[in-house]
């Protein structure tokens, strides 16, 4: 598949590039656990401050219909959990993940001294800082440099255009990537069915000029682990260049050549949530060694005429993570794939003048997979004490991360959050 | 106290490593000339600049507004919602299109200014006393603090330091515009003591308290958008911050952090990791720390010194340093010869490779170094020196079922198209038509030109493979692709 190029010979010091690296690899007597059998996160980020009233309904409580005369959903638009809440009745198909056993609900969730600014509160989410902290790295940062030293790249991936800052690292580990035609090399000259010249070469500078299905091959024997052993902080600047370079390579044949190969069997609906979570299930189902997927879905800022825009916000959610769902159990991944929800924060009690509802504190999180104990988690808060009009949490945020931590990634959350928070009996 | 570098080590190597390092890089001939002038005369007119270059023509719109009296209108009850909302947005899509301009502008001054230490000091400064529009949403004020560091950037930080406390946008990112005589808010002396002055560990919790109280009355005029202070709103009574009493002000304070001899150790690490190496050790920390001490805390003459030092020079320090966003994209223009991007795509540019001028991620600014570097950075910069070089080409075909490559990397593509265009680089600038047939000469001229050294032989040995890999077409395509692969290297980002 070289084409011309393929009858220059690989320079010496590529093969010594590749002795040293086996080597290395060889030499990492402790195996970390991959997303290739292990347990895998999934974090789905819903930017702009979900309505979780909205979402979760304390349908019994008449304080919620005096707050949102216009907003709040009667009765035959509630799926109901319990005598006190239920879900928005958009949201049949995580109904259905609740009946089953495969959806916990965490409610009230927040932290203390809550900021109202979607830049504040997502950065405080992100890093799982105090409010009153500045933190640059993010907590999932933090488990990779602490937890998965030497670790493949590949061990987080976030989906979408811009590294989330739960991933910003003192190593940096993780790829990002909104589609995977995207996390590749391009070649000035556009070769259809064969390698260039040109990549032939950026190959071999790269450290790297195994073919794609060579590769393919290794993903199926485990993680190549291009990094294994040393820690790359300690390289010079040019060393940690070549294997980053080196890891770049080997992670955008192993990304490429697992979105072709594998598909969905599952429809998924219209929508770019739906395209980042098929592509994640594609991931899990090739066997990419990632441990921590991230996505986003923009669009909750609902500060004026909510009620359709909520609606069509939870239609898409609700379809997508049923689709996702059913993918998995197809996949026979369902037990081995946890997904959570968050939100920078939920919105006031009482609506608008606009049919809407502005920045508020507190609000639901959503457990989802095979292997999420079902339920409802946290104590919905009161309705009528109120820290200015806002709900006040129970559920710190980082009891969610430190219980998926502990009992999920098996890493130490007290490392990871900076101290042990009160773990949720969610997994 | 650092070693002067002998005349007999000034050459291209050294040149252009000063004309890197101090500035954003220089063409051949730029590197060539100040090898002519020599280091002293070199580093003279990188220091010692006329302050006319820091006193810039603002972007048009950079004026201050009855801001207070704006937002009050648009939230005006008299009018209907519909009415209000649209404002609103009116309101923050002409922000969003003034901090992109004013991105657009400061790097055309990085690209274009004859003072390049200048714009470099106020990159450095910026991610010093980090402050970040997501918070701050006023271009106005994001230009205005940019002016203030640019004015003191050479200057004394002593001076920079009292201004950031009174600087609006400042204020706003660290709250201390809203901090009461009765609630004092410790945001801002918080960030003064861990991030801008003395470092983590060598303060209190009681000092942060005290400080904060001193900062009280420090206002921000919404009629004018220029600093004003209340005395209505400062607590003139005792403080006790860092073992002393009295009635403290903010300027007291700043005064007291910088005699501390763990602030000119901040402070001087931080500028020699910027300039010079990722880890210095400990004696050079400290001889940074005196050279401060000796100055007075003027920037200027400590530059001069660390310019002309042998240390500066030394070969482990060359060519060692991971270049920042900013430095990639300005020194590729340099070194291309070529324009900037349009700025949608050089905005998207900068993001995806983690440095979005005006938005720092933190408080904290940039790390730099390795942090800038990880597998998807290193191929956007890579791809993205393909679109440098290609042009528009390079981005995705209109059919979105063939999109490849660099497509969502830089958003919106179809909408973006018109502003994207670009031609592919004309490279007879660059290459002189009779090398085209000298594969080893021709990568020997190119590689004087982007990495300013000679390759590592099996580097060299890959680009003159390519040629003859390509050989006979010895075309601008050939070239172009010799360009890029030149570029997507680990040595390329190196400075």
């Amino acid at each position: 598949m070289l084409g011309a190029a393929a009858s220059w010979t690989l320079p010496v010091f590529l093969e010594k590039t590749f002795f040293a690296l086996d080597a290395m690899a060889a030499n990492a007597l402790t195996q970390t656990p991959t997303g290739k059998d292990d347990t895998i996160l999934v974090v789905l980020q819903m930017a702009g401050g979900n309505d979780g009233l909205n979402m979760v309904v304390p349908y019994a409580d008449d304080a919620y219909y005096r707050s949102r005369p216009t907003l709040g959903l009667p009765g035959d638009k509630i799926l109901k959990l319990n005598s006190y809440v239920g879900l928005n009745g958009r949201l049949t198909g995580l109904k259905a993940l609740f009946d089953e056993g495969h959806l916990s609900v965490v409610q009230g969730v927040g932290y203390p001294n809550p900021n109202r600014s979607h830049f504040r509160s997502t950065e405080i989410w992100q890093t799982a800082s105090d409010a009153d902290r500045n933190v640059s790295e993010g907590w999932l940062g933090r488990y990779f440099d602490n937890c998965c030293a030497g670790a493949d790249p590949l061990v987080g991936v976030a989906i979408g255009e811009e590294m989330p800052q739960a991933f910003t690292a003192k190593t940096p580990t993780g790829v990002t990537f909104s589609r995977p035609e995207q996390f590749r090399w391009t070649s000035s000259e556009k070769a259809e069915d064969r390698m260039s010249a040109e990549e032939f070469f950026f190959r071999q500078l790269n450290g790297s000029a195994d073919s794609e299905d060579a590769l393919l091959a290794g993903t199926e024997g485990g993680s190549i682990g291009a990094i294994s052993g040393e820690k790359k902080t300690d390289l010079s600047a040019v060393d940690f260049l070549q294997r980053t370079a080196l890891d770049a390579q080997l992670s955008s044949d192993k990304v490429l050549a697992i979105a072709r190969k594998y598909k969905s069997s599952v429809p998924y609906p219209q929508g770019r949530l739906a395209e980042s979570l098929s592509l994640i299930a594609r991931m899990i189902a090739g066997g990419l060694p990632t441990r921590v997927y991230y996505t986003s879905k923009g669009g909750f800022d609902t500060h004026a005429r909510q009620i359709h825009a909520h609606e069509r916000l939870l239609d898409e959610l609700n379809d997508t993570l049923s689709a996702f769902a059913n993918d998995l159990k197809q996949q026979g991944n369902f037990d081995r794939v946890l997904l959570i929800t968050f939100s920078e924060f939920g919105r006031r009690v009482a609506e608008n003048a606009n049919g809407g509802t502005d920045h508020g504190a507190a609000a639901p999180m959503f457990v989802l997979g095979g292997a999420a104990k079902p339920g409802l988690f946290g104590k919905y808060p009161s309705l009528t004490d109120l820290d200015y009009g806002d709900l006040k949490f129970n559920t710190d945020f980082r009891s969610v991360y430190g219980t998926v931590l502990d009992h999920w990634l098996h890493a130490p959350s007290q490392i990871v959050l900076g101290r042990k928070f009160p773990g949720l009996p969610i997994v | 106290m650092f070693t002067p570098l002998s005349a007999q080590q000034w050459n291209y190597e050294t040149a252009a490593h000063l004309l890197n390092r101090a500035g954003f890089g220089g063409t051949p001939g730029e590197i060539e000339a100040a090898r002519g002038k020599g280091l002293d005369a070199t580093v003279r007119d990188l220091v010692d600049v006329s302050d006319d270059f820091a006193n810039v023509l603002p972007p048009a719109w950079a004026r201050p507004r009855p801001i207070g009296k704006i937002v009050t209108q648009m939230r005006s009850k008299k009018r209907s919602p519909k009415e209000r909302r649209e404002r609103k947005r009116a309101f923050h899509d002409m922000e969003g299109e003034n901090i992109l301009d004013l991105r657009r502008w400061w790097l055309e001054r990085m690209l274009t200014s004859p003072a390049p230490l200048v714009e470099k000091m106020t990159l450095f400064w910026h991610g010093h006393f980090a402050t970040s529009v997501q918070k701050v949403r006023d271009g106005y004020w994001m230009w205005l603090q940019n002016d203030t560091l640019r004015r003191n950037a050479l200057g004394n930080f002593a001076t920079l330091t009292k201004k950031m406390s009174r600087d609006p946008a400042m204020m706003i990112y660290l709250d201390l515009e809203k901090s009461e005589k009765e609630h004092p808010n410790e945001h801002w002396a918080r960030e003064l003591m861990e991030l801008f002055t003395i470092g983590i560990g060598n303060y209190t919790e009681q000092d942060i308290r005290e400080s904060a109280r001193a900062f009280t009355g420090y206002r921000v005029n919404l009629r004018t958008q220029q600093f004003r202070f209340s005395s209505f709103q400062h607590d003139a009574s005792s403080k006790t911050f860092m073992s002393r009493t009295g009635p403290f002000d903010g300027d007291d304070i700043i005064d007291t952090l910088l005699e501390k001899p763990a602030c000119a150790q901040f402070i001087g690490r931080k500028i020699w990791r910027y300039f010079v190496e990722d880890d210095p050790s400990p004696e050079t920390v400290n001889a940074m720390a005196s050279r401060l001490r000796a100055h007075n805390y003027e920037i200027r003459p400590v530059l001069r010194e660390i310019f002309s030092s042998s240390e500066f020079y030394s070969p482990h320090v060359m060519r060692s340093q991971i270049k920042s966003p900013v430095q990639f994209l300005i020194q590729t223009a340099k070194l291309l010869e070529i324009p900037l991007p349009p700025v949608a795509i050089a905005q998207n540019a900068m993001r995806q490779m983690g440095q979005i001028l005006f938005a720092p991620p933190s408080v904290k600014g940039w790390d730099g170094g390795k942090s800038w570097i990880s597998t998807s950075t290193l191929l956007f910069r890579y791809n993205f020196a393909n679109y440098l070089i290609n042009g528009d080409a390079m981005l995705p075909a209109s059919d979105p079922g063939k999109q490849k490559g660099m497509d969502l990397a830089f958003g919106r593509a179809a909408a973006l198209t018109a502003e994207t265009r670009r031609d592919p680089i004309d490279v007879s600038k660059l290459i002189p038509g009779d090398l085209r047939e000298k594969p080893q000469e021709l990568v020997a001229h190119l590689s004087d030109r982007l990495f300013q050294a000679k390759p590592a032989a099996k580097e060299a040995e890959a680009f003159v493979q390519y040629l003859e890999a390509r050989n006979p077409d010895t075309g601008d395509k050939t070239m172009r692709g010799l360009l890029h692969l030149m570029m997507s290297t680990p040595e390329f980002q190196l400075t």
